[in-house]
């Protein structure tokens, strides 16, 4: 009976001393990662407090951020308010005002042209149907992310908001261009 | 003909021997695509796109040219006809722009769709595409070559269908050409319909293009707002900051009496609801003789109060109403309910333009016998005597053109001047300008006062002989005269007939009894017994008609004069200084003539901007739904009620809203507090209105069937968008034979329409645009 009591005291025993190796093999296991990484250069980004224009935030290139409407080579707006990103948009947040481009004041390469653009930041999901849906690549999504407000009137984007600053030819000079005629 | 039976896809079908196969299956609800057919014009067989495999028939056949015959076998959709569609629509495809993010048709465009469907999306060809600059024919239509996908509808519809001929084609084979009649301009009607029937973009619309895109509107189909035939038209209208605005008239709803058809007013003169000299504000004389803008509640009470100082002085006879001849049916019979129970007075008159009166008073007791402007597409033969139909009613001319094109109609006419529905006439008859009482004479037999030649005595046996004639007359005809017309027509042996008047709803505004000495329905002052409930102190005196209501001013007898949407100072040519002593009131849209020195200016909404009824000339009842808003103006029904509110009356003795059981807010359906909103909507849904408000039009309309017995119509057809025949059997008058003809016709042609009309820039930059001018008429 003694025997029997030892015996089972010694597996047990044996069961203990084996889950305290188990565990700490665990331990340095789980370390061994810390500290090698402890000796590794810092990955996290600093923001906001890094530099460049972002403040330290780095973004993937498919990162779905404020709207951008995008010129063309000629610097005149891509846009030919289609109404196609309107009709896309699942949060029905795009409106647009489409007007004609006449010889004297031509906005964009087409007949017609968006006169308001605005997308309602209060709504739009960043889900990219419009950029999808457009056939001139007029909008896309821009890398812009700093969007929170605390007053949700000024959410709603205008086009002036959106449009990518002419860095082609200034606007008078590219309206009398002949590569337009 | 007799019925033939064909098998079309493992279907059997039956059809009457001659119908197109493409017509027979689609009824049978199988669709074959087409360009180029189009029902009720000529085949072309041009575009190839129908094509279907006929059993034992070597090639591919086109179902819009071949009729469907006993026995015969059709297969619509095989791989072989998939591909042979394909590759029509990829040639269709080899010179045609990408232009569906701007062209007008993206959305409703037949080439996108059947490219969307047979997918032919890719161009096999590598030369550079051919562009071709966008033409201005007219202010209203714009053409864009390289679109154009030469289905010739255009020509054929301007041609078959107008009777115009102002577009053709050029050249031969790959250089044909669509081309207006002017060399680089139109020289035509301005309808639009070619624009309207274009499967693609290739002709667009001046007042359309580039604005927007189709599913970016909301369709409301409503009744036209200028002449007397109450096309319908169906208003494309986005929201802007002030309201909602119309950007697109057209008739895609095809049900209405007007079929496929929309004149240039009903198509493109919707802009005067945009001006920006439209009176959005109310205005009130001050001392200092000018008109201010003043707050809505000082300017009703100011009016209001005057009113009842003058009805209470000086009694009710010295007031006096000019009602409209644009506005709904329940707004005309409101106006006449606050003239004959508020005011106290029976000084109420319209502009008219045709006689119902003596009309009515001619049918009373023969049931069936007014035409609708349905009956002149069907009826083996017309008769039309006086009017222009083409200027005047050019709906009407429509339908009896494409009757005579399709039905071999008979048209026969009688005119003073030789108007252009002489071409379609199977007999024309000139005759004097004032000598159509005698022509009436002549056609019953009397040949005193008439020359009778042999083509008036073979036009007499013609008319003679038909089984079956619808008469539609113009203002020629008055009084006596209608008289004697319609005792003529009913020795014949089936007849109807149509009195032709002017505007939207002048017929209307007779029925709904804007006359000094008549009720609504033509019931005369002395026997309106059964309007005792709801006319509790009505004045038994026939009152002032027009022209007496501005002498009595002149008089100074006349102490306050209500006007609402008419310019009776232009159009009757009335001095102003007339009124200075006439408190006046105007309802209007602009500054007119008469609202020019009115004391008080209401801004008015126009039949645009408010639901209600509308009776077009032949008497067809139509619902008028509200397309546009603009803020700052009111209907004149709220108007008329908030005036009456003011002088003191009951809102419910005039309308009568909330009656009796309490509405219901859905408890019927289970509905729970506070659903009322959804309710609502689930109403208009359904046509059903809640009469909760003393401004819901169809309270009034409620009365109005209830007292004028021939608008007893069915409220379920109606109150669905169709158009309901009122009745004239029911009518019963003894008119005084000494009572005055006022009839002023308006005389407006395809390019007028009375002071709207002026107010109009698009009708005034076709006008001026015009080579060829209209006739000189009426300014108003
Ligand atoms: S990202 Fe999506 S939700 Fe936002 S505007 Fe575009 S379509 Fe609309
Ligand atoms: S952004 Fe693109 S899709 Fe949107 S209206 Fe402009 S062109 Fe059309
Ligand atoms: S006509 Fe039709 S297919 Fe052609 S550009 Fe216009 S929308 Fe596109
Ligand atoms: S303009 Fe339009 S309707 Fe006329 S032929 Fe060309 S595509 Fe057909
Ligand atoms: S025919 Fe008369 S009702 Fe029809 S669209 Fe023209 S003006 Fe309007
Ligand atoms: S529809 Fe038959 S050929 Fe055009």
């Amino acid at each position: 009976m003694t025997r029997g009591w030892c015996k089972e005291y010694t597996a047990a025993s044996y069961t203990v001393v084996m889950s305290i190796v188990r565990n700490i093999a665990g331990i340095t296991k789980g370390m061994s990662i810390t500290f090698r990484e402890m000796l590794q250069p810092t990955e996290v980004e600093n923001y906001p407090d890094g530099p460049g224009p972002t403040r330290g935030a780095v973004l993937q290139e498919r990162f779905r951020g404020a709207h951008e409407l995008q010129r063309d080579e000629n610097g005149l707006e891509k846009c030919v308010a289609c109404f196609l990103c309107a009709a896309a948009c699942p949060s029905n947040c795009i409106y647009i005002e489409a007007a004609e481009n006449t010889a004297e004041q031509r906005i964009s390469s087409a007949e017609r042209y968006a006169k308001v653009y605005n997308i309602d930041y209060n709504r739009c999901i960043f889900c990219g149907y419009c950029v999808e849906a457009c056939p001139t690549d007029a909008i896309t999504h821009g890398h812009g992310f700093e969007l929170a407000s605390l007053n949700a009137t000024n959410l709603v984007m205008r086009k002036e908001d959106m449009l990518v600053a002419n860095v082609g030819m200034p606007g008078q000079l590219a309206a009398h261009s002949d590569s337009l005629k | 003909m007799a019925d033939v039976t064909f098998t079309v896809d493992g279907k059997k079908l039956t059809a009457p021997a001659g119908t197109l196969l493409i017509d027979a299956c689609r009824k049978a609800g199988i669709e074959i695509p087409a360009f180029c057919y189009y029902p009720g014009l000529s085949l072309q067989a041009a575009c190839r796109m129908c094509v279907v495999r006929l059993e034992k028939v070597p090639k591919l056949q086109t179902a819009c040219t071949t009729p469907v015959a006993e026995g015969m076998v059709v297969t619509t959709e095989s791989d072989e006809i998939k591909q042979s569609r394909k590759a029509i629509l990829e040639l269709l495809l080899g010179n045609h722009p990408l232009d569906c993010p701007v062209c007008d048709a993206g959305g409703e465009c037949e080439l996108q769709d059947m490219t969307f469907k047979y997918g032919a999306a890719e161009s096999k060809y590598v030369e550079i595409k051919q562009h071709r600059e966008e033409q201005q024919w007219s202010p209203v239509v714009f053409f864009d070559r390289p679109r154009c996908i030469l289905c010739y509808r255009c020509v054929r519809v301007c041609g078959e269908g107008m009777d115009v001929w102002a577009l053709g084609v050029q050249n031969r084979g790959v250089s044909s050409v669509i081309s207006p009649n002017g060399e680089d301009h139109l020289d035509c009607e301005e309808c639009g319909m070619c624009i309207d029937i274009c499967p693609v973009g290739a002709l667009t619309s001046g007042t359309y293009r580039y604005k927007t895109r189709p599913w970016e509107m909301n369709h409301v189909a409503t009744v036209c707002t200028h002449c007397g035939d109450g096309c319908k038209t169906t208003l494309g209208v986005r929201s802007v900051d002030d309201g909602s605005e119309i950007i697109r008239g057209d008739n895609r709803d095809k049900s209405g009496m007007n079929g496929d058809f929309l004149c240039i007013k009903g198509r493109y003169a919707f802009d005067f609801t945009t001006r920006e000299d439209r009176i959005t504000k109310p205005l009130v004389r001050q001392p200092n003789g000018q008109l201010a803008e003043v707050s809505w509640e000082q300017a009703l009470e100011h009016a209001g109060m005057k009113l009842r100082e003058i009805r209470d002085t000086r009694g009710g006879s010295a007031i006096g109403v000019i009602g409209s001849t644009r506005t709904t049916n329940e707004e005309a019979y409101l106006l006449q309910k606050f003239a004959r129970t508020v005011l106290n007075t029976n000084n109420i008159d319209h502009h008219r333009t045709a006689d119902y009166a003596s009309f009515a008073a001619a049918l009373q007791g023969k049931a069936g016998r007014t035409a609708s402007l349905r009956d002149f597409l069907t009826a083996p033969a017309i008769l039309l005597l006086g009017n222009d139909a083409t200027e005047q009613h050019p709906a009407l001319a429509w339908n009896i053109r494409s009757n005579v094109r399709q039905n071999r109609a008979r048209l026969y006419v009688a005119n003073h001047a030789d108007i252009k529905l002489h071409r379609q006439a199977k007999s024309f008859l000139q005759i004097p300008q004032d000598g159509y009482a005698a022509l009436v004479q002549y056609l019953a037999g009397n040949e005193a006062g008439f020359d009778g030649t042999e083509i008036s005595a073979a036009f007499r046996e013609a008319l003679r002989k038909e089984e079956s004639l619808v008469i539609a007359f113009g203002s020629e005809f008055r009084g006596r005269d209608i008289q004697s017309l319609v005792d003529f027509g009913l020795g014949l042996p089936n007849v109807k007939f149509a009195a032709l008047g002017d505007y939207a709803n002048s017929r209307g505004a007779a029925d709904m009894g804007l006359m000094p000495d008549l009720l609504p329905g033509y019931v005369p002052l002395a026997a309106a017994k059964h309007f005792g409930e709801e006319y509790p102190s009505l004045p038994s005196a026939p009152g002032l008609d027009m022209l007496q209501m501005f002498d009595a001013a002149e008089a100074g007898n006349l102490g306050a004069l209500y006007v609402v949407g008419s310019n009776p100072v232009e159009r009757y040519g009335i001095d102003p200084t007339a009124l200075k002593n006439t408190f006046l009131i105007v309802q209007d849209m602009f500054m007119t003539e008469t609202a020019a020195v009115a004391d008080v200016i209401f801004p008015a909404a126009n039949l645009y901007e408010k639901s209600g009824t509308v009776t077009n000339t032949y008497g067809d009842l139509q619902l008028a739904k509200k397309a546009a808003d603009k803020a700052g103006v009111r209907t004149d029904f709220e108007l008329i009620v908030r005036l009456a509110d003011k002088m003191g009356a009951d809102p419910k003795k005039l309308v009568p809203f909330g009656r009796g059981v309490r509405a219901d807010m859905g408890q019927t359906r289970g509905a729970q507090s506070g659903e009322a909103d959804r309710h609502a909507v689930w109403l208009a849904a359904n046509n059903l209105e809640p009469k909760l408000s003393p401004f819901d039009p169809f309270a009034v309309f409620d009365e109005i069937q209830r007292l004028v017995p021939s608008y007893n119509v069915s409220r379920f057809e109606l109150l669905g968008g169709q158009d309901k025949q009122t009745r004239s059997d029911l009518v019963q008058i003894e008119l005084d034979p000494a009572r005055r003809d006022l009839v002023l016709p308006a005389n407006d042609t395809l390019f007028t329409s009375g002071t709207l009309g002026r107010y109009s820039r698009m009708l005034h930059s076709v006008m001026e645009s015009r080579t060829t001018k209209p006739a000189e008429t009426a300014a108003d």
